[in-house]
C-alpha cells in the first residue's frame, strides 16, 4: 500500500465563544493516498473550512498532527510545505486583481523559488490545460467566474503539489459553470496524479470522489 | 525581479490606470515635502554664499588693521605679498563724506583704493563707465548713490570730508572738492550700491589728512577657505597688527545664517513627515483591504519577510519616486524663482523685499549636493518606515485569520 501524501491524526480544534469553547473538530483523522480524491461534506459552520486550513497548514490544531509528503522535503508539517506540498483552491478564487491570468499562475511558482522563465512556461502549460490559453493576458476583472476559478486551479497546481485542497470551489458559480469546473478539476488532477480533498455542500459533486466523508459535530465519518 | 517587488509595483501602479489615486497622491505629498525642504535649503545656501562673497569682496579674504593707522603700508604690503599663500595685498582707507550735486546730497562711504590693483573687486561690478579711468579727479559711485545724487558718467559731484571741515578757517565753510563720475558699480548688494564712493588712496589721504598712512590692508589669498590658518600664521611676529580672516569679520551673522538653515531643515522636514504619515495611513488602509490577499499569499508559500517586503517596498518606492519628483520640482521652482517671487510680491504688495530687506537684487541660490543626499536619506527613511508598520502588521497575521477576517 502506498504511503499517504496527507496524513492527519487526532485533530482537535475549538474556538472561543460567549458560551464557552466551541469544539469544531474532535479527534479527526484522515489519510489521503496519492492520486485519490476525497470529499468532505457538512452543514455550514460544521468546521469543514477549518479542517481544510489545518490540513493545508494555514491554521494549527489544538492537538493532533498533520504531515504532508512534499516533493524534495519528505514528510513534513504542512506549514513547512505551503505552496509545494499542498495547493489551494478557494471559493472566491482569490486571484491578485493587478496580475494577469498568466502572472497569477506564475506567481505561485515564483514564490516557490522557480525562475521567471520556468514559472511562465509552467503557467502557459497549465492555463492551456484548463482551456485558457487565449486569455493569459487578461486581468481577473476581465474573466468570468468560471474562468477565474480555472486560473485558480492552474495556480494551485503550478508547483505540482501531491495534494490539492479545494474549499467549495464551485460555491460561487452557476450550475452549468460549476459542472464544467468540477469536471475540469477532476480531469486535471487525475491526469497529474494529484490527490484531491474536496470540501463541498453539493452531494452530487461529493459523490464523484473516490472516498466520501461527512463532518458533523466535529467528527469525520464515512458517508 | 523578485516576485514581491513585481507585485508591489503592480499594486502601486495597476495596469490600465494612468494615475492611480494612492500612488499619485502619496508621491505628490513626498515630492512637495522634498521640494519645500530643498528650495529653502538651496536658497539659504545662496544667502550664505552671497553674504560670504560680499564679505570677502568688501573686506578682502583677510583684513589687516591696527589700533592706529598703519605706517608705511606699501612696505607692509610688499612683505605680506611675499607669503606664498597671499595673492595680493593692497592698503586701503575709508571714511564717511558728504556728497552733493546741486540740490541733491547724500552721505557716502568713501574708500581709498589702489586704482591699478587688478584684483579690485569693484572692477567686476562696473555697470557704466570704466574703472580704469579712476584717477585723482574722478570717483566711482555705487548705483544707488549715483541715483540719489542724480548723476551720470561725466557729471561732477562735490565732496566734503570731516578733515576738510577741521582744516577750514574758523568761521568759514570748507570748500568742497569736485570729482567727475567715471564709473557706476552695481553689486546687487544695496548696502554697497547705496553708499560706495571709490577714490584713489592717494587722493583719500590728501582729503582725510592721513599722510602716507592707511587704515589697513586687504589681503586676497590663493585659497580663501584657508583664511583662518593664514591669518594665524601671518600674525605671528607682527605685534600691533590684527589679521582678521573673512570668516571672523561678521562671524555672528554667518553663524546666524547657518543656524537658521539648520532650523529650517527641521521645520521643513515636518512636511515630509506629514507626507510619510499619510503614506503610512493610506498603506494601512490598503493592507487591511488586502488582508485576504495576504492570507492567499501565505497559502501560496510566501514567507513573513517576503510579505514585509511586499508592503514595505511600496512605501520605499513611493519615497524614491517622490524624492526624484521633488528634485525635479525643486529645480523648476528655483529656475523660475524670480518670476514666482515677483508674482507673490505683486499679489501681496510687498514690493521688492529682496532689495529692501535682504540687500540682494535677485533671490540667491547655491546647490549643495549634500543637502540633496540628506533630504533623500531622511525621506526614504521615513517613507520606508511608513510602509514598514502596515507591512509588519500584515505579515504578523495568521493566514487562516487573514482569510477569515477579510
Amino acid at each position: 500500500m502506498p504511503e499517504p501524501v496527507l496524513s492527519a491524526r487526532g485533530l482537535t480544534k475549538a474556538f472561543a465563544s460567549p458560551a464557552g469553547p466551541l469544539a469544531v473538530l474532535q479527534g479527526v483523522s484522515l489519510a489521503v493516498l496519492p492520486g485519490e480524491s476525497v470529499s468532505i461534506r457538512g452543514s455550514s459552520g460544521s468546521g469543514k473550512t477549518t479542517l481544510l486550513q489545518i490540513l493545508g497548514g494555514l491554521d494549527l490544531p489544538d492537538s493532533g498532527e498533520v504531515t504532508v509528503l512534499a516533493p524534495g522535503l519528505g514528510a513534513v508539517r504542512p506549514r513547512a510545505a505551503l505552496g509545494r506540498g499542498v495547493g489551494f483552491v478557494f471559493q472566491n478564487y482569490q486571484l491578485m486583481p493587478e496580475l494577469t491570468a498568466l502572472e497569477n499562475v506564475a506567481l505561485a511558482a515564483r514564490i516557490a523559488g522557480v525562475s521567471v522563465a520556468e514559472a511562465q512556461a509552467r503557467a502557459h502549460e497549465l492555463l492551456g490545460q484548463v482551456g485558457l490559453a487565449a486569455r493569459t493576458d487578461h486581468l481577473p476583472a476581465k474573466l468570468s467566474g468560471g474562468e477565474c476559478q480555472r486560473v485558480a486551479l492552474a495556480r494551485a497546481l503550478v508547483n505540482r503539489p501531491p495534494v490539492l485542497l479545494a474549499d467549495e470551489p464551485t460555491g460561487n458559480l452557476d450550475e452549468r459553470t460549476a459542472e464544467e469546473v468540477m469536471a475540469l478539476m477532476l480531469g486535471v488532477v487525475g491526469s497529474l496524479g494529484t490527490a484531491l480533498v474536496l470540501v463541498t455542500h453539493s452531494r452530487e459533486f461529493a459523490e464523484r470522489a473516490s472516498r466520501r466523508f461527512v463532518l458533523s459535530g466535529g467528527v469525520l465519518s464515512p458517508a | 525581479m523578485p516576485w514581491f517587488l513585481h507585485l508591489a509595483l503592480r499594486q502601486l501602479f495597476p495596469p490600465g490606470r494612468r494615475f492611480p489615486a494612492f500612488a499619485t497622491v502619496s508621491i505628490l505629498g513626498v515630492a512637495l515635502g522634498v521640494a519645500s525642504l530643498l528650495v529653502v535649503q538651496t536658497v539659504m545656501n545662496g544667502f550664505g554664499e552671497e553674504h560670504r562673497l560680499r564679505i570677502r569682496e568688501s573686506f578682502g579674504d583677510c583684513v589687516v588693521t591696527a589700533a592706529a593707522p598703519v605706517e608705511r603700508p606699501a612696505e607692509l604690503a610688499r612683505a605680506l605679498r611675499a607669503d606664498p599663500a597671499v595673492r595680493s595685498a593692497a592698503p586701503y582707507a575709508e571714511g564717511p563724506a558728504l556728497l552733493r550735486n546741486g540740490d541733491f546730497s547724500a552721505v557716502g562711504g568713501v574708500r581709498g583704493v589702489d586704482p591699478l590693483d587688478p584684483d579690485q573687486p569693484a572692477r567686476r561690478y562696473v555697470a557704466f563707465g570704466s574703472f580704469d579711468d579712476l584717477d585723482d579727479g574722478r570717483v566711482v559711485l555705487g548705483a544707488g548713490l549715483a541715483r540719489a545724487l542724480r548723476v551720470r558718467i561725466g557729471d561732477r559731484v562735490e565732496l566734503w570730508s570731516p578733515a576738510m571741515a577741521e582744516r577750514a578757517e574758523k568761521g568759514r565753510a570748507p570748500l568742497p572738492v569736485q570729482l567727475e563720475v567715471c564709473a557706476v558699480i552695481l553689486t546687487g548688494f544695496t548696502e554697497v550700491d547705496d553708499r560706495a564712493a571709490l577714490i584713489p588712496l592717494r587722493r583719500f589721504n590728501d582729503l582725510w589728512a592721513l599722510g602716507g598712512r592707511a587704515h589697513g590692508l586687504t589681503l586676497r589669498l590663493k585659497d580663501p577657505a584657508d583664511a583662518e590658518a593664514v591669518a594665524a600664521r601671518l600674525s605671528a611676529g607682527r605685534p600691533g597688527l590684527s589679521f582678521i580672516p573673512w570668516q571672523h569679520v561678521k562671524r555672528n551673522f554667518l553663524e546666524a545664517i547657518r543656524f537658521e538653515k539648520t532650523m529650517l531643515f527641521f521645520l521643513m522636514f515636518i512636511i515630509t513627515l506629514v507626507a510619510s504619515f499619510s503614506i503610512g495611513s493610506t498603506l494601512f488602509s490598503a493592507v487591511i483591504r488586502r488582508t485576504r490577499e495576504v492570507g492567499v499569499l501565505a497559502a501560496l508559500g510566501a514567507g513573513r519577510a517576503e510579505l514585509v517586503l511586499l508592503f514595505g517596498l511600496q512605501g520605499l518606492v513611493i519615497g524614491l519616486i517622490g524624492t526624484l519628483a521633488g528634485f525635479g520640482l525643486t529645480w523648476t521652482i528655483l529656475t523660475f524663482r524670480d518670476g514666482i517671487l515677483g508674482e507673490v510680491n505683486r499679489l501681496f504688495g510687498d514690493g521688492d523685499m529682496m532689495a529692501k530687506v535682504y540687500q540682494f537684487s535677485r533671490v540667491p541660490l547655491h546647490y549643495d549636493a549634500s543637502d540633496f543626499v540628506v533630504a533623500a536619506f531622511f525621506t526614504l527613511l521615513t517613507t520606508a518606515a511608513a510602509g514598514l508598520v502596515p507591512a509588519l502588521w500584515a505579515a504578523g497575521r495568521k493566514p487562516s485569520e487573514a482569510m477569515r477576517d477579510a
